[in-house]
């Protein structure tokens, strides 16, 4: 049963794979056509180096051609190499994954953990002026452009307080290419767009715990928990707690593809050189294969998370069972 | 005559409501005796339920406005939480109704028995486990040990109601309040579990509290019966003498309403006129005069108290206290 | 259009609708407008959603009658001006005048986010109905295209369609709604599979109704509750979404006018003015949060059971 589960899933992201790489390439190819990423930059360029260039490239061959070798070299590990700089595109999403994993995962962590709690206190002060303030504020997060909030943090934390002569934040980049990179230089850069970040998935998340506490908290065996004796803390935190986190797992699951795109528009903002400030600068300048390997890799991003809300899932709740 | 374990005196608790305040237990009182089966019964929303969830402090979001709880020399509705607690699940246990949603469905049975040995004797995992498998195969449920390790969801919901008594009785609490413990299950389980719930209260001379809307179990299962309506007590008396001579015309109504075997074939079953009346707003005088066919004048002015009537039971009936009869209609 | 934990919120919604004639009733709406008209909330923000549309629809008569400037008038002798005097809310870098590129920026943004509803909900509604109504090979194989789509990284896909298609209002509505769809035949599709299940469509079907009768007569009505739902919690995404890939360039060129473009300029002048970064990131804001409240307001009304 569960090996039948294990190979109609694998089949299904196999198809969901090929699919969307098929439509990056196409999209590209009808965007593109032959064009030899940078050309335009260079105008000593001579037509037949241009046709040369485009033969190195494969630019020449049918985007089906072109797709089946790049599918080939993919199945051998080959995601080849930038047509930009030549550099592998692994390289590429090496040198920028342990950012945007960085970036993400603080972001994340500080949205579980802040989440968590005011979601809870939400839901066991329901209907209070706490409960109602923290609705307002997280439905107003919701609503927050994130570059907009970005821009205002920047503006206030890092312009303000510099021309204040005050303590100020960067607002560019991971860390200082002069003297920088070290622990602490490191965390002073990441506190603006961490903060942009969790401050999206607090307002989320902290809703959907609320929700779900509530929900949790009518149940029976609430009521059972609390006629055995249990302090209100136990019968909360213990007992009504892991049911409530179960959806919420779902939830962080299906965000995991928010590693690539979701914080792109805070990485373009921030200049955090991450995976989806490459694949958009990259997208930018026609670079087939460097865009190809960021798609193909963040495709496997999206079905990696749902089978991790899923695998979750059935270690939190005994309830499911697979394969049906 | 012995000193009774539980006493509930005049007892009061309403809900509040967009509707207005809702007195879903209006007056209530009687006693608990040590060892003794106690039927509780009336329709769905008399408000039996919250008379048990009362005695526990579990009534929220109702609240107890006045009266007394007393158990063992001490008045529970005084009591701070943490006193509370300690009752809980150790003095006074309590089963519910729906076995299928009343058992935590992330955590292993065994666990959940064992938690209020672990929460109210200090044991550890391993004793207090011990100690659960061991009540979970005297309540009857095969191959213990394994079972423990299961999740409720992979038990029948006879078997889960059974693992809720265990959970209830591993403290050897000395009052077991079951609320409607067999309404949610099949009529066959119905009677395994009552049998059970009879074997406990004779093995561990627990005292329990069967609040059911089945007339049924309590012929069977109980020495004493109170009848409530509308949040109060309308008659009161040893479950034979009610039977067999109701002494309020709810009880009499309701005894006609159910099949017998022993009956005249011919007389046709009655079903009760009207409607359960509505909490926020109660007829005057005795709450049962609308649908009463025996009602007096008297019945819709003045609101009848729960006095002895007969030898051995109580009633709150302009009629019967009158010396009146309930006969025929 | 609609993230995942909105897609959760949503799938519940339909299992109030349930009526004994198959369809909703005619008091179900009523109802629904009832309690709708009692959340005062809800009607502010629905309010407010309609002002700011006739402002935009009027955006001409504004800029002639009220603020006397056109959208893309330069006047570099009148740059980065605060707010205040001929010019309401300032002027940005090359003195055009912010109150009326405001006004013109609503135009296309809310434009744009409605024609985007609009189209999701035509192409989502049409998949999702095929797919619940026929089952079998074609719901797997249109479900597969949805999954697909669902999993490519949208922005992805935002890029390279507006490199692909240079993006004038119309082309970006419909690049934001080749994504949006797919999240709306998921709803659709689950509503129109428990709505077959009803024995009125047996009914139906037997008596010898065509298919397409079938599903605009009968399916449709049923799915259009969970559809106004969608539809108004949309709103504010897409705002959201179309503001961004204006701020990356992706979106309205300038000089037209939108929120997010504005935004973009404004970030290389935080020195000279940091108005220009103020007022188009809390009209989106404004904006995105009224359609969000309203959003919810529907949906409370729809199915109370979901309020919370």
């Amino acid at each position: 049963m569960l090996a039948k589960y294990i190979a109609r899933r694998f089949l299904a992201s196999v198809v969901v794979v090929l699919g969307v790489t098929a439509i990056t390439l196409a999209l590209m190819k009808t965007t593109s056509g032959s064009y030899v990423p940078g050309i335009d930059l260079n105008p000593a360029l001579r037509p037949d180096d241009i046709a040369r260039l485009r033969a190195d490239l494969g630019l020449d061959r049918p985007g089906w051609q072109w797709y089946a070798t790049w599918i080939w070299g993919v199945l051998h590990g080959d995601f080849g190499h930038s047509m930009i700089d030549g550099s592998t595109v692994m390289s590429h999403i090496g040198d920028r994954l342990p950012n945007t994993i960085e970036l993400t995962a603080t972001a994340i962590v500080i949205g579980v953990l802040i989440a968590i709690p005011v979601g809870i206190i939400g839901a066991l002060r329901h209907g209070t002026k706490t409960d109602h303030t923290m609705t307002v504020v997280s439905v107003a997060g919701f609503a927050v452009p994130q570059f907009w909030m970005g821009l205002i943090l920047i503006l206030v934390f890092s312009v303000t307080l510099e021309q204040h002569g005050l303590p100020w934040l960067p607002s560019s980049g991971a860390y200082s290419a002069v003297n920088g990179g070290d622990l602490i230089d490191r965390i002073e850069h990441l506190i603006l767009p961490a903060t942009v970040l969790s401050f999206f998935y607090i307002s989320t998340w902290s809703r959907f715990i609320r929700s779900s506490m509530l929900e949790v908290l009518s149940q029976d065996y609430i009521r059972t928990a609390r006629a055995k004796g249990m302090s209100e803390r136990r019968v909360v935190y213990l007992h009504g707690l892991r049911n409530a986190l179960i959806p919420l797992i779902t939830l962080i699951g299906l965000e995991l593809p928010g590693l690539v795109s979701g914080g792109l528009v805070v990485e373009v903002v921030f200049g955090w050189p991450g995976i989806g400030k490459l694949a958009f600068e990259r997208a930018l300048q026609y670079d087939y294969t460097t865009v190809m390997g960021v798609t193909f890799f963040a495709t496997l991003l999206v079905i990696a998370g749902n089978l991790l809300a899923d695998v979750l899932y059935g270690v939190l709740d005994p309830r499911i069972r697979y394969g049906s | 005559m012995t000193q009774p374990l539980l006493e509930v005196k005049d007892l009061h608790t309403v809900f509040k409501t967009k509707e207005g305040l809702v007195k879903a237990v209006d007056g209530v009182s009687f006693e608990l005796n040590p060892g003794e089966t106690l039927g509780i019964v009336g329709e769905s929303g008399c408000g039996k339920s919250v008379t048990a969830l009362s005695i526990m402090r579990l009534q929220r979001p109702g609240k107890i406005v006045s009266g007394q709880v007393i158990f063992k020399g001490q008045d529970l509705t005084k009591n701070t939480d943490d006193e509370m607690r300690e009752i809980r699940g150790k003095e006074i246990a309590m089963i519910f109704q729906d076995p299928m949603t009343s058992l935590n469905p992330v955590y292993r049975t065994g666990w959940q028995v064992a938690e209020p040995l672990r929460l109210h004797h200090g044991w550890d995992a391993k004793k207090s486990l011990t100690s659960a498998i061991n009540m979970l195969g005297r309540v009857g449920i095969p191959s213990a040990a394994e079972r423990a390790r299961d999740y409720p969801h992979q038990f029948s919901g006879g078997m889960r109601q059974r693992v809720m008594i265990a959970m209830g009785l591993t403290t050897t609490p000395a009052v077991l309040i079951a609320d409607e413990p067999t309404t949610a299950l099949d009529v066959t389980i119905q009677a395994q579990i009552l049998d059970l719930l009879r074997h406990v209260n004779r093995e561990f001379g627990t005292a329990t509290m069967l609040i059911t809307h089945n007339l049924g179990v309590v012929a069977g299962m109980c020495q004493r019966t109170i009848v409530m309506y509308a949040g109060r007590i309308v008659e009161s008396g040893p479950t034979a003498d009610v039977f067999a001579h109701p002494k309020h015309p709810y009880t009499w109504s309701l005894l006609r309403s159910i099949p017998r075997l022993d009956a005249d074939r011919h007389e046709p079953l009655k079903a009760i006129e009207g409607l359960p009346p509505s909490l926020v707003d109660l007829p005057s005088g005795c709450a049962f005069h609308p649908r009463c066919a025996f009602r007096v004048e008297r019945c819709s002015r003045d609101v009848p108290q729960l006095m002895q009537v007969g030898e051995t039971q109580r009633s709150a009936c302009w009629v019967t206290q009158a010396g009146g009869e309930l006969k025929g209609a | 259009m609609i993230g995942p934990s909105r897609v959760a919120e949503l799938e519940t919604t339909g299992a109030a609708i349930d009526t004994a004639e198959g369809r909703p009733a005619q008091s179900y709406w009523n109802e629904s407008w009832q309690r709708l008209r009692t959340n005062p909330i809800g009607m502010i923000a629905g309010a407010l959603i309609l002002i700011f549309a006739v402002i935009a629809i009027l955006a001409p008569v504004f800029s002639a009658v009220l603020t006397h400037f056109q959208p893309q008038s330069v006047d570099l002798s009148a740059t980065f001006r605060p707010p205040g005097g001929a010019h309401l809310l300032g002027t940005d870098e090359l003195g055009r005048d912010t109150l009326t590129r405001l006004i013109w920026g609503g135009r296309v943004t809310l434009g744009i986010a409605f024609l985007t509803v609009g189209m999701a909900l035509t192409v989502g509604t049409a998949f999702g109905m095929a797919a619940g109504y026929y089952g079998g090979w074609i719901d797997d194989i249109l479900m597969r295209l949805v999954d697909t789509v669902l999993a490519i990284p949208a922005i992805f896909l935002f890029i390279l369609m507006s490199i692909l298609i240079h993006p004038t209002p119309i082309t970006l509505a419909a690049i934001i709604a080749s994504v949006g769809w797919g999240s709306v035949a998921r709803l659709v599709r689950g509503e129109v599979l428990s709505v077959k299940q009803r024995d009125f469509i047996m009914a139906t079907r037997s008596i010898g109704a065509r298919d397409f009768r079938l599903m605009f007569r009968h399916l449709l009505p049923n799915v259009l509750p969970v559809l106004i739902v969608a539809a108004s919690l949309g709103v504010g995404q897409i705002i959201l979404i179309e503001a961004a890939l204006d701020f990356l360039g992706l979106g309205i060129q300038p000089p037209t006018p939108s929120w997010g473009n504005m935004l973009t300029n404004a970030e290389s002048y935080f020195f000279h003015s940091v108005y220009l970064v103020y007022f188009p990131g809390v009209m989106i804001f404004v904006t995105v949060l009224a359609s969000n409240v309203f959003g919810n307001a529907i949906r409370d009304a729809f199915d109370p059971r979901l309020k919370t």
